[in-house]
């Protein structure tokens, strides 16, 4: 199939999705309301995500709530996406969905590692969207490995099986990184069945983002976890765009967190570490901004390709964070001028 | 050949008998079942007043629903366990079936049983798990095949740490490019497909910051038996003798089994039986209404099949039972009688298009005669073709035969045949026309003749429509439709009418001026357009049943659609000669490119081509437009299709639903 046919009509409904897309002024009258129903209201008032809010009273909407309707939002615009697709093109955009499953499932986790009842997740709206499991288990979990049993039959237990073989002892940590790992797995998988030129382009896109996730995983090993440097090197990504294998034993190795700083500075991502005592704050806010305009100059230039539906959805992702992150914002009472440093959005 | 009679049964007893009467009545298998309860509600209970009947007819007064408390899980897996044991395939057989109360002993014997079949089969599992985890050590044993290594040296190390782990491929090249940095001796055993096996060997006192390595690159352990030694030829042997001695237990207690099986799997296929027949019961139990000490059961019966449930019932209940088979009276309330076709075996297979657009409704005429004689005789004239024709046969000869679809089968064999016969009448074997002379016309030859032709059954196929119509609307008494309706009698004579007119025009045999048929035509419309009214005036009852705006408005749209659908309707037809002409059409392309291919093979192959895209797409096409025409210009006229469909309570009836345990 050529690129017209696979790629006119998806990418016209993402230009027209794009274009309900929260607003800078969005942004700015957001960040002044006082309450998390005032949020509410507005977006149901003023936004496109009254599709799913149409039929909430925002007057009496709570917090978790009000969040998981967002993303539901989220859900029924990819679902809308990959409507567009065939074949592969398909199965490679379902998998994106993998990425915000994890997520759940790692947060879920460890809330039953810690005692908590995996019931009250039952809201979450990513459970099961890749995997097509049964999530009823799911909430019934007592311990990590009855969420590994009820994941059986799906691309994610594969990676899991190591984790419940012999005298595995309820760990959290170890869940949460085989399942960040195996998402890269599942989706170079996927992605290997694309058009060569799509598959180029996504090396790039992913690639970049895997060199950001890098440097951050080792930054924080270095300077919180009491991680040995083969350990740091083995949870590294291995499919980095700028930052080859060589180049992160390099920094898993570096004597202090001094050297660190002085092999990044010399790289094109530099701008994530700062001396001014704000590289703490603000990393995770440099690193999506960073990704954000990545992605807007990539989908300009590589017009018919996977990049829109790719990078479309990531702009999901950044603007239901950046309205979570306004909604706790005005919860804990962070003034305006203060919280619009902590969204993606540049305002 | 036609709808089947139906009456309406009545069965009343005491509460005593009706396990042994809902029994008879499944393994009867005759008994169409209404709910008892809104059966009472909707119609009197024919019961002459007499002393007799005086207890019987006080019942009515408390009249309650059966609930079923019975539980049959426990019993379906017992039985399941048994099946899966013996691998028996477990079918109703209908010497076991009886109306007695047979079920709880049967049951009582199995469960007898049952304790000690369970302990087998769980010593079975136990041995086949024990089998596959040494079939597991085997596995991993013989990636060490290529060394000299002893078993009880490698697990017994006294500083040293051996183990062979698996890693996926990208983790193993993550361990390899830092391999200075781990504190272990790693050799590669072997690569699978996506994995790596590796054997490590650590010194005790580092081995917990290499576990931590290799837990950051997720590796799953091949574990190595303890209980075994010597070399690892030694150790595959002696895994091997194990595992073939476990066999020998499996296939020892498989013999158990079997003679277990000899002496138990007749009671199991019994209770079996009995269990499905008892679940069927129950189900009937739920349709009955209970008085204090009597049951009613209802449900409709076919004519023939009457005689025969009385005398069942008489033979085993006597006179304690109350069984009535009443005329289905036109007034009843409630349900509808159900709906049996019953055809001659050449026209039968065709029941299954017409329920797919709906069931004759009881008293409507079944179509199916007419329907079947029709779709042959157009599926053939426009697909006439000897030897395809053959081809569609024989597909569904072997359908029938093969599959369990056996109505498709029996419609494409029909249909065949009839294309077969259309074939020898237009000269045409595998679309030549070369080889066989025509017993009436060539289509290609005769254009015209075709299409006139076309029309004609057309008109012919409609005009029978009509008279169907007016049958059907004479015996349910339906004077508005019937006399004034399109369907009806004023619609026939407006069609007839405009045909004869034209006709006459065309053929300017009409005697009269244009004037007379037109006139009569907008008279037609006019009665039709009163149809309400007038019926009103002859039967006295209201004059309109909306308001008269409404009614008019429809009812002018209505002159409108009649108008064009006589039209289109007769037009509709000229496809029937349109497809016969591109029948030989599409061969002739097909004939042309064989032709300009230059070499006899290539032509041929391309003729072998083109006969098969013919069958496939054209029989396709055909198959769909016959079927239109039927549904759509024919059952228009005549044939409402809102019965309900005959289902009667039994054990391997249509109104089964499956076995489930098979």
């Amino acid at each position: 199939m050529d690129n017209i046919t696979r790629f006119a009509a998806v990418n016209t409904k993402i230009k027209s999705m794009e274009g309900e897309l929260l607003k800078d002024e969005d942004y700015t009258l957001l960040l002044g309301l006082e309450s998390v129903t005032e949020v509410a209201g507005y977006l149901k008032e003023r936004t496109a995500y009254s599709e799913v809010l149409a039929k909430v009273d925002t007057g009496t909407i709570h917090r978790g709530m009000l969040e998981n309707l967002i993303k539901q939002k989220m859900v029924k615009s990819i679902d809308r996406i990959i409507h567009y697709f065939t074949g592969d093109y398909k199965s490679f955009v379902k998998t994106l969905y993998a990425k915000y499953e994890i997520e759940e499932l790692k947060i879920l986790a460890r809330a039953v590692y810690n005692g908590k009842d995996a019931a009250a997740f039952r809201n979450n709206v990513f459970l099961g969207k890749h995997s097509r499991i049964d999530t009823s288990k799911i909430y019934e979990a007592k311990y990590i490995r009855d969420i590994i049993y009820a994941l059986q039959g799906s691309e994610f237990y594969k990676f899991l099986i190591p984790l419940v073989d012999g005298d595995f002892s309820e760990n959290p940590f170890r869940f949460e990184m085989v399942m960040d790992m195996s998402y890269y797995s599942i989706l170079q998988k996927k992605w290997s069945k694309l058009e060569k030129r799509d598959i180029k382009v996504l090396e790039q896109a992913q690639g970049i983002i895997a060199d950001l996730l890098n440097i951050q995983w080792i930054y924080r090993g270095i300077k919180f976890y009491r991680l040995s440097p083969e350990e740091l090197l083995n949870y590294t990504i291995n499919i980095g765009y700028r930052l080859d294998f060589n180049m992160l034993k390099t920094l898993c190795y570096s004597k202090s967190l001094e050297e660190f700083n002085r092999i990044v500075k010399s790289t094109r991502y530099g701008f994530m570490l700062k001396d001014d005592g704000t590289t703490d704050i603000y990393m995770e806010r440099r690193m999506e901004r960073y990704i954000y305009f990545e992605l807007k100059s990539m989908m300009k230039n590589n017009a018919l390709s996977i990049i829109s539906a790719f990078a479309f959805i990531i702009f999901l992702q950044f603007e239901v964070k950046d309205i979570i992150s306004i909604i706790e914002a005005i919860r804990y009472k962070v003034p305006a001028d203060q919280a619009y440093k902590y969204i993606v959005r540049k305002i | 050949m036609a709808v089947e009679r139906m009456k309406i049964t009545s069965i009343i007893g005491k509460l005593t008998d009706l396990d042994k009467v809902s029994r008879l009545i499944v393994i009867n298998g005759s008994t169409h079942i209404l709910n008892a309860i809104s059966e009472l509600n909707s119609n009197n209970l024919n019961l002459s007043a007499s002393q007799k009947h005086m207890q019987t007819l006080q019942e009515l007064e408390h009249i309650k629903p059966y609930i079923s408390k019975r539980d049959f899980s426990k019993d379906e897996g017992i039985i399941r366990s048994f099946q899966d044991l013996f691998n028996l395939k477990l079918k109703i057989c209908e010497d076991y079936l009886c109306v007695g109360d047979d079920y709880e002993n049967t049951m009582a014997e199995l469960r007898k049983v049952h304790e000690d079949v369970r302990h087998i089969s769980k010593d079975m599992a136990e041995r086949a798990a024990n089998i596959e985890k040494l079939q597991q050590y085997l596995n991993n044993v013989s990636y060490l095949r290529n060394t000299d290594l002893r078993l009880e040296e490698i697990n017994n190390l006294n500083f040293m740490k051996f183990r062979l782990l698996m890693l996926s491929n990208e983790n193993f090249k993550k361990l390899k490019l830092n391999i200075e940095n781990v504190p272990a001796i790693i050799f590669q055993a072997a690569v699978l497909s996506g994995n790596t096996v590796i054997a490590s060997i650590t010194p005790k006192s580092l081995e917990e910051e290499a576990e931590r390595i290799f837990i950051s690159l997720n590796y799953k352990e091949l574990e190595l038996p303890q209980e075994f030694s010597g070399t690892i030829e030694d150790v595959i042997n002696q895994i091997n003798a194990k595992i073939s001695n476990e066999k020998r237990q499996v296939e020892e207690l498989r013999e158990s089994v079997a003679e277990l099986s000899r002496t138990y799997s007749g009671t199991v296929s019994k209770a079996y039986t009995l269990l499905e027949l008892e679940k069927k019961a129950e189900k009937l139990k739920q349709e009955t209404a209970l008085g204090s000490s009597m049951f009613f059961v209802f449900g409709f019966v076919p004519e023939s099949e009457v005689e025969g449930v009385r005398i069942e019932l008489k033979q085993y209940f006597g006179d304690s039972i109350i069984f009535i088979a009443d005329n289905v009276d036109d007034k009843r309330l409630g349900n509808a009688p159900p709906t049996k076709m019953k055809n001659i075996s050449l026209f039968r297979p065709f029941e299954s298009l017409i329920s797919m657009y709906g069931m004759p409704s009881y008293g409507e005429k079944d179509p199916t005669p007419f329907f079947a004689l029709s779709y042959m005789l157009m599926f053939g004239a426009m697909f006439g073709d000897l030897g395809q024709g053959l081809i569609v046969l024989l597909a569904g000869l072997f359908i029938g035969y093969r599959t369990a679809n056996k109505s498709f089968g029996g419609i494409l064999t029909r249909l065949g045949a009839s294309s077969m016969i259309f074939g020898a009448l237009y000269g045409s074997v595998f679309g030549s026309e070369e080889l066989i002379g025509a017993l009436l016309i060539r289509p290609m030859a005769n254009i015209n003749t075709m299409l006139v032709s076309a029309i004609v059954l057309g008109i012919i196929l409609i005009t029978i429509s009509y008279i169907y119509s007016l049958l059907n609307h004479y015996s349910s008494g339906n004077i508005e439709e019937g006399l004034f309706g399109r369907e009806g009698l004023a619609g026939f004579l407006f069609f007839l009418t405009l045909i004869l007119g034209a006709l006459g025009k065309a053929t300017g045999k009409l005697t009269v001026g244009i004037g007379l048929p037109l006139g009569a035509m907008v008279v037609l419309l006019l009665v039709m357009v009163f149809k309400q009214p007038l019926s009103g005036l002859l039967t006295g009852r209201r004059l309109y049943e909306e308001s008269p705006g409404d009614y008019y408005i429809e009812a002018g749209f209505g002159v409108i659609e009649t108008v064009l659908s006589v039209a289109s309707n007769i037009i509709s037809f000229i496809r029937v000669g349109a497809f016969a002409l591109n029948h030989v059409g599409l061969y002739i392309a097909f004939a042309t490119m064989a032709e300009m291919l230059n070499s006899k093979a290539g032509g041929i192959m391309v003729l072998i081509i083109g006969n098969i895209f013919i069958i496939g797409l054209e029989g396709l096409i055909v198959f769909i437009q016959s079927l239109r025409l039927e549904y759509y210009e024919l059952f228009s006229k005549y044939y409402s299709g809102y019965g309900v469909e005959y289902k009667p309570a039994g054990l391997s009836g249509k109104g089964d639903s499956g076995n489930e345990m098979v």
